[in-house]
């Protein structure tokens, strides 16, 4: 299982994908907002999204987990 | 070299011989070897011959520049550092910093021959490390890596200003993985402790990543096309059939308007240099900001732009440090600096704090303060507080500063400042109604940030229409190219590191 983390402390904006989502390399999952930027939080595996931790409003602290990519 | 089993092992290891990679650095006809009667001389390998000590070492060009190189042979024991071998090698140094041309090492080592240098001998080495100090910012020193290097042969590129390394085969640790376990107890491979996908992507101890010998040689070839053989001479100019005034309208379409907006800078920096062509730094590593060497109107220059796809292009301490040394690479070799400004700012917060955000940062205002090669700057869209000084703002000396009409250049952004001027105002407000009044009072800061505002303080150069980007610069670089800047006498500044 692949960890996408937050690198940033950030608000959630938006977020792109649905648990169970067939994603390819790149894909956006999530937009996060910080220092006045959307910051766009992409996956560098493809995969399945099997978790997803977060929702829109939600506060999230650099190393936070976002999601879990299955590659299998 | 070590006789035929090695070299078959060397080639199963998907690795070239020291020989094959000289072939493919060096121009055919121009190498002159020094030293390939060498053996180690050493009574621990008696009645043992080893092939020119294990390093080979000569001058040769490369496209037509003469440079000094050492390469490490690990069909000889490893690779391992002999005496006589280094000895070979420093005489290398010696000859690149006599003669002013660029040194070179092809690193495949496994570090110092421990057999015959385990006694307190120790006490007069290290002499490589000095050297190669002395030899910083007055020749170009490459260390490629090509094998899994310890200790030794790990500080050379920890001193070297380019360090490509190879996927898969290579590796540099200040202990090997025998040394680990003992010292430290942690079980760990070469690759998983030092290896590339570590030194480009995590600890930016490397430049670069290549899938293979053939590849790293080439790009230390792409590399030193960009700089002189030394401090004193200018960077080789190459024609191309790129104008310099070409118009670049995609840059409408690449960046958006909307100031929030992400897109990737490197697309800006492709379309506006000669040729579309860029050898990114450390792409992998502080990936929101980014660096490369690519030539406009023929001249070689070093580019430094935020990359908003990554945190925003918010600056951290590795995006900093990142900078700070390309800057500095530079600047010691009369490389041309060009900004593309589109910056947030500097994170903020706990983390980056206790990260010395604020050294780090300093040390970024340091270099580009010190650069007294021609500087161009273009704020395309944000260029907020201290990001601004450290992207080359007009208080930092640049030769020409232009700003897109989606500049905004501004202590803050007009979101945050509202919180801070109007704090008393807004609290003053009963609830209700304050989004609506914070609102109001964000878009009259607005209305302050603006490239006309700064234009009519005479604090930009010009607004300009983004196809006109490359023109811009290349106008720039061209008034510039006779500066002289003159300094107060120093022995050297005190760098925050």
């Amino acid at each position: 299982m692949h960890e996408i983390r937050a690198e940033i402390a950030a608000n959630v904006w938006q977020v792109v994908v649905d648990e169970g989502q067939l994603i390819a390399e790149g894909d956006e999952l999530v937009i996060l907002e910080s220092m006045k930027m959307e910051i766009p939080v992409v996956t560098e595996v493809p995969g399945v999204v099997r978790e997803l931790h977060v929702q829109p409003d939600d506060v999230v602290q650099e190393g936070d987990l976002i999601a879990l990519i299955d590659e299998s | 070299m070590g006789g035929s089993e090695l070299v078959a092992r060397q080639h199963s290891l998907n690795k070239l011989t020291v020989r094959e990679r000289l072939e493919l650095l060096i121009d055919p006809g121009t190498w002159v070897e020094f030293g390939l009667l060498a053996d180690s001389m050493d009574s621990a390998y008696e009645g043992r011959y080893l092939a020119a000590d294990g390093a080979v070492t000569g001058l040769g060009a490369i496209d037509g520049r003469r440079v000094a190189v050492a390469a490490y042979d690990f069909t000889v024991l490893a690779g391992s550092m002999g005496r006589v071998g280094e000895q070979k090698i420093q005489r290398m140094r010696e000859l690149a910093l006599r003669q002013r041309i660029p040194m070179i090492w092809l690193l495949d080592s496994a570090g110092a021959r421990i057999q015959s240098q385990s006694g307190s001998t120790f006490a007069g080495m290290g002499d490589l490390f000095r050297e190669q100090v002395t030899m910083s910012g007055v020749v170009p020193m490459v260390a490629a890596i090509l094998g899994h290097c310890a200790a030794g042969t790990a500080y050379i590129p920890g001193l070297a200003d380019f360090v490509p390394m190879v996927k898969g085969t290579s590796s540099m640790a200040l202990g090997g993985r025998h040394l680990v376990k003992a010292a430290v107890g942690e079980d760990v491979t070469e690759e998983e402790m030092g290896g590339s996908a570590v030194h480009t992507r995590v600890s930016g101890c490397a430049d670069f990543e290549v899938a293979d010998d053939r590849e790293c040689l080439a790009v230390v070839k792409e590399y030193l096309s960009f700089f002189p053989s030394n401090n004193r001479e200018d960077p080789p100019i190459r024609p191309t059939g790129d104008p310099a005034d070409r118009l670049v309208p995609e840059l409408y379409g690449i960046v958006p308007t909307a100031p929030r907006r992400a897109y990737d800078i490197r697309r800006v920096v492709n379309a506006v240099v000669d040729d579309g062509r860029v050898l990114w730094i450390k792409p992998d590593w502080a990936k929101n900001i980014v660096t490369g060497l690519a030539r406009i109107a023929g001249r070689p220059i070093g580019v430094v732009a935020n990359q908003p796809m990554v945190l925003g292009g918010a600056l951290d301490v590795n995006a900093a440090d990142k900078a700070a040394r390309f800057v500095w690479l530079c600047d010691a070799f009369n490389i041309s600096l060009v900004f593309l400004h589109d910056v947030p700012g500097f994170i903020v917060g706990s983390t980056v704090e206790r990260q010395g955000i604020i050294r780090h940062g300093a040390k970024m205002l340091f270099a580009v303060s010190e650069a007294t090669v021609p500087k161009v700057s273009v704020v395309l869209r944000k260029s907020y507080g201290a990001g601004y000084f450290v992207m080359n703002g007009y208080a930092y000396e640049p030769d020409y500063i232009v700003a897109w009409p989606t500049a905004e250049i501004a202590v803050m952004g007009p979101d945050g400042a509202v919180n801070i001027i109007h704090r008393r105002t807004l609290e003053a407000v009963p609830e209700e109604e304050r989004p609506q009044r914070r609102l109001e009072l964000a878009e009259e800061i607005r209305r302050n940030i603006d490239p006309f505002v700064a234009a009519g303080h005479a604090l930009v150069d010009d607004v300009i229409d983004p196809a006109e980007t490359r023109v811009a610069i290349a106008r720039g670089l061209e008034l510039a190219r006779d500066k002289q800047v003159v300094r107060p006498w120093r022995k050297h500044g005190v760098l925050p590191v």
